[in-house]
């Protein structure tokens, strides 16, 4: 009875721990906990709905998915899908970035070969929190090598549950962007760890990354942009190294060589003008650091200055006549669109309508920074202050890294999600580091009442922390409120960003869900009981038109073939479809059996009050068709300059065919009757409505 | 003898018949001259037409005229009234007109390109009954009456005026206009100035990146940088320059009262943006100044007024972010309390 309790305690002093264990401990059990955090509270949608693929491009990549696990990855690679864009068709393995889809299976792969017999949608649905949680570990190494483990956690816990990101991530949506954030953090830590070591692993381990983003997202852009900028501007602020030197050589060249592997890029790495201030900056790199080597060698400043005006002036000039060559010659093209307008953002606006009436390709209010960010904006100024105050290598490119990428959140919504990770990190130093400080005064001064009668003299430097200490007797009680403020204000950031996530990021849009008179949640199912419809009840070659937002949908779910979809590649056949849906039946009915449509599908959201439906996107099918057929002028849709659509509307607007689809039920025209089209099904809650084209009459 | 005077008679008739006819068209040509004359003297080929020369070209002509003439109608004092466009669609016209006549080589008497400006042209305004603006319309050859044989350009025409232009020419007056001349950003000449500028200046500016003594390696210079960029970007500055956002609106009802806050996501107006963006930022520096400079204060009360004041606006501006959020987006933005204790 005796001795239970001493070997108890023998056995407890042997697991007692060192401080440095203990630390280790708490780190690696917060980790754990952040890991598993990121990962529930992105199962909001699973929960509330059930396991399924979200909104319209998820979609292509899930039968994408499907596919390469069905026929494997050479069949993948190569093949051409007749079910969209009818009658072009489109090479699916040359257009896409099979990362993600790759990915995924690999997944399913390892999950199959464990034993776990899983569908390869749950793998799909759940890819998205799954890199999100890595995501979370990353954030937490970045931080550290850029700042202390502290910042690290910290910076982790703010990434696992920021709305920005979740936005993109939630299970369910399952997209590039989800498996791209991570990879894009991934490649900018192992490249600063690069920097900071010089070491040719971490290079290549970086180039690796590279790889896997460029794989994965079109976003990669950004990282052969933002690394090159960094490069030049260490080199401008004369903090260049050998360490850099390695480190981006190496990246860039084997980045570059893998990145030309992925189809879909191909050689635009040395052909596109996207890339080519990656480009620019290697070589001049070469230049400066031969001329760095060449100061070393030649002891007369004179004859080095001499040197240094020929080869630059050279150096600058071959450049220039290569560039200009390579632009003539059309061997490098000129930048894109997309790229242009986030340049020039006014660009989009005027001149590529396909990309301006994408909701997510709005520019940025102030309010959607603040749903958004929450109390990471008030931080975010902070954080970089404390960057600048103590300036490495690695706080440079922090520091870069969120002001570009906050740049092309102001110019983009969807932005906004490269812009959380950096937003994270640097918000993440700045409070991390206010309560280091607050809770290194709260021990100090106790150190302070113990050696009270030693402290005295000290150098000018300590005396005013001497000075602080002595005379405030309050300051204890000070730093301990300011300790509960911030606690406070980051307990209120976890529970925006869970009611954000729960209220605004959860919902999947293929299924609507409403809160109905009496509070209670009011399913809508109307897309898949139609896309259903389609699939059980339409001849297997059916060609469906519906506005290319819905294509995706239909060839996964409905499984036939579209006219147009969302991969918008071709602006004409997009423009083409706007025509139709923007005529009078007689004009679109010719345009209808070109196409050889049999089933028009529109969206209807006159009975529910669903508002995105084809009306509220119906000024783009003008704007666009427009764009292409001077035929279709958009302002003979609006009365004194406002888009209406009751009985005010144009008398264009309600004679045309999508009016006639989409709301003619409502208002303004209520008795449509059609000529060459007729109803042939109508969903439950009308949101979705089907008609058939009729064949035409018997020639007599 | 009876023959010879009718001879004489006819042959009398017939020169002066002649010669009126050829004073007839000698009238025309020197309207014409005229008019390229004057179109040679304007810069873009417009020629700027007032009462009197209205009436001489085309009031007091006889039809049919040997020449159409296109008629913008301008304002100078509505030009700041960003609505109506009017200096766009004076320069868009103008530029149709150069391209019209560089395609022609200055030889077309067909078609001529008139502005008319209203303070000093009224009783035209009168003539052509032109009330709103902006306003084009085609006199053609044979228009007698101003009011009603013209051609009017439909409105729905001015969102995108050179395109629409060049169809309304081309369906009215059966010309072609041809392709439309835009003048590049950067002219040839200055492109090669900007090289020669850069390939001059290169190696001083690598000497002194050598010696480490440019602005850039001053961090303060960076800091204000990257502050600002984080102010323009949380502004929505953005916003307001790709939408076009005024500043601030008048309030309909009240002309005297002014309207900064816009209610409803997704769209803002200038200053509702600087001001909030200005109270992002705030918060943020007050705290670095807080733990960076204020800790070096000697001075204990101005420390302790330092920290309270940093404190009290730090926890305003948060608070009215807040408020303006919620009552922006009608979401309802977790702040410093449970939202039930409002």
């Amino acid at each position: 009875m005796a001795t239970m309790p001493a070997s108890a305690s023998d056995l407890l002093k042997s697991f007692k721990l060192k401080t440095k264990q203990q630390e280790l401990l708490i780190r690696v059990s917060i980790l754990c906990l952040v890991y598993i955090l990121a990962f529930i509270t992105r199962l909001f949608s699973v929960l509330r709905y059930e396991s399924m693929i979200h909104e319209f491009d998820p979609y292509f990549n899930y039968r994408t998915t499907l596919y390469l696990t069905e026929n494997g990855f050479y069949d993948f690679w190569n093949w051409f899908d007749y079910e969209s864009w009818y009658p072009l068709g489109r090479i699916v393995g040359g257009t896409l970035y099979p990362g993600l889809m790759v990915t995924a299976v690999l997944i399913y792969r390892i999950l199959r070969f464990l034993r776990f017999a899983v569908h390869i949608r749950e793998v799909c649905v759940l890819t998205a929190p799954f890199f999100a949680s890595n995501t979370t570990l990353v954030a937490y190494f970045f931080g550290k090598e850029i700042w202390d483990s502290g910042a690290g956690l910290v910076a982790a816990i703010l990434i696992a549950v920021c709305p920005g990101y979740i936005s993109r991530s939630v299970a369910g949506s399952y997209d590039n962007e989800g498996v791209a954030i991570f990879a894009l953090l991934f490649t900018f830590y192992v490249f600063v760890k690069a920097v900071n070591t010089g070491s040719l692993a971490w290079s290549l381990a970086s180039a690796f990354g590279y790889f896997y983003m460029v794989s994965a997202w079109g976003g990669y852009v950004f990282i052969i942009n933002l690394i090159p900028l960094y490069v030049l501007v260490l080199l401008i602020t004369g903090r260049y190294s050998m360490r850099l030197y390695v480190a981006y050589n190496c990246m860039y060249i084997l980045g570059m060589l893998l990145a030309m592997q992925i189809r879909f890029v191909g050689f635009q790495h040395v052909q596109s003008g996207e890339h080519m201030a990656a480009m620019g900056v290697f070589f001049l790199m070469q230049v400066f650091y031969f001329l760095d080597w060449v100061k070393h060698m030649l002891s007369d400043t004179k004859l080095f200055q001499a040197f240094l005006r020929i080869t630059v002036t050279s150096a600058v000039a071959v450049g220039g006549i290569a560039l200009g060559l390579g632009m003539v010659s059309g061997y490098i093209s000129p930048w894109t669109g997309r790229f242009y307008s986030l340049l020039d953002p006014t660009y989009a606006k005027d001149h590529i309508p396909i990309i301006a009436s994408v909701s997510e390709h709005q520019p940025t209010a102030w309010s959607s920074f603040m749903f958004d960010f929450h109390i990471l904006l008030f931080l975010f100024p902070a954080g970089l202050y404390f960057c600048f105050k103590r300036l490495s290598d690695a706080t440079i490119f922090i520091v870069m890294y969120g002001l570009t990428s906050m740049y092309f959140a102001g110019v983009m919504v969807r932005l906004i999600l490269v812009a959380t990770p950096a937003v994270c990190l640097i918000s993440a130093i700045a409070v991390s580091a206010t309560v280091k400080n607050l809770t290194v005064l709260l021990r100090s001064k106790n150190k302070v009442v113990q050696t009270g009668s030693t402290k005295g003299s000290g150098g000018s430097k300590s005396s005013s922390k001497a000075l602080l200490d002595q005379s405030q007797p309050f300051q204890k009680n000070g730093a301990i409120a300011l300790l509960f403020g911030a606690f406070y204000l980051l307990s209120r950031y976890a529970t925006h960003c869970t009611w954000v996530t729960s209220e605004a990021y959860s919902s999947p849009s293929i299924v609507l869900a409403a809160r109905g008179a009496h509070g209670n949640r009011v399913i809508f199912d109307d897309y898949r009981e139609a896309y259903f419809w389609l699939r059980q009840n339409t001849p297997q070659d059916a060609k469906v038109m519906s506005w290319w937002d819905y294509g995706y949908q239909i060839t996964a779910m409905g499984n036939r073939t579209v006219i147009v979809d969302n991969n918008t590649w071709n602006n004409t056949h997009i423009a083409t479809v706007g025509r139709a849906m923007s005529s009078y039946e007689d004009e679109a009915i010719e345009i209808i059996r070109s196409l050889d449509v049999d089933y028009v599908l529109v969206v209807f959201g006159g009975v529910t009050g669903y508002s995105s439906d084809d009306i509220n996107k119906f000024l783009w099918m003008v704007r666009i068709g427009g764009g292409v057929f001077p035929v279709i002028k958009e302002p003979d849709y609006l009365v004194n300059g406002e888009y209406r659509v009751d009985k005010g509307a144009a008398p264009k607007m309600l004679n045309c065919l999508i009016y006639d689809r989409a709301r003619g039920v409502e208002i303004g025209n209520k008795d449509v009757k059609l000529e060459h089209l007729e109803e042939a099904f109508t969903t439950s809650n009308w949101i979705v409505r089907i008609y058939r084209v009729k064949p035409p009459n018997n020639r007599w | 003898m009876a023959i010879s005077y009718i001879l004489l008679f006819i042959l009398s008739f017939i020169s002066i018949s002649r010669f009126l006819v050829i004073s007839k068209a000698g009238a025309e040509s020197e309207l014409v001259a005229d008019l390229l004359t004057l179109q040679s003297q304007s810069e873009s080929g417009v020629i700027h037409l007032n009462d009197r020369t209205v009436s001489k070209f085309i009031t007091s002509t006889k039809t049919p005229r040997p020449y159409s003439l296109l008629i913008f109608f301008d304002a100078i004092p509505l030009h700041d009234k960003s609505d109506l466009r009017l200096p766009v669609l004076v320069h868009d016209f103008a530029l149709v007109a150069s391209s019209f006549i560089a395609n022609h080589n200055g030889s077309n008497t067909k078609l001529f390109f008139c502005d008319l400006e209203f303070r000093e042209s009224q009783s035209s305004f009168k003539l052509f009954d032109v009330n709103s603006l902006p306003n084009i319309y085609l006199v053609g050859p044979d228009a007698e009456s101003l009011k009603d044989d013209t051609d009017q350009m439909e409105q729905s025409g001015f969102t995108r005026l050179t395109e629409s232009l060049v169809e309304f020419i081309e369906s009215r007056t059966q010309l072609t206009v041809g392709p439309i001349h835009h003048s590049p950003i950067i002219s040839k000449k200055q492109m090669v100035l900007i090289i020669g500028f850069l390939l001059i200046w290169s190696p001083f500016a690598a000497r002194k990146i050598f010696a480490g003594e440019t602005m850039f390696h001053n961090p303060r210079i960076w800091l204000s940088g990257a502050i600002f960029v984080y102010f323009f970007s949380v502004s929505g500055a953005m916003h307001i320059i790709i939408r076009k956002m005024p500043m601030f609106l008048m309030d309909r009802e009240d002309p005297n009262k002014l309207i900064f806050f816009y209610q409803g996501t997704g769209v803002q107006l200038g200053l509702e943006g600087f001001m909030v963006g200005f109270l992002y930022t705030i918060v943020g520096l007050l705290l670095a100044v807080v733990t960076h400079v204020l800790v070096y204060v000697k001075d204990l009360k101005t420390k302790r007024i330092g920290m309270l004041f940093s404190v009290f606006v730090s926890f305003w501006a948060v608070k009215q972010v807040i408020f303006l959020d919620n009552w922006k987006t009608r979401y309802a933005i977790h702040g410093f309390w449970p939202s039930r204790w409002n």
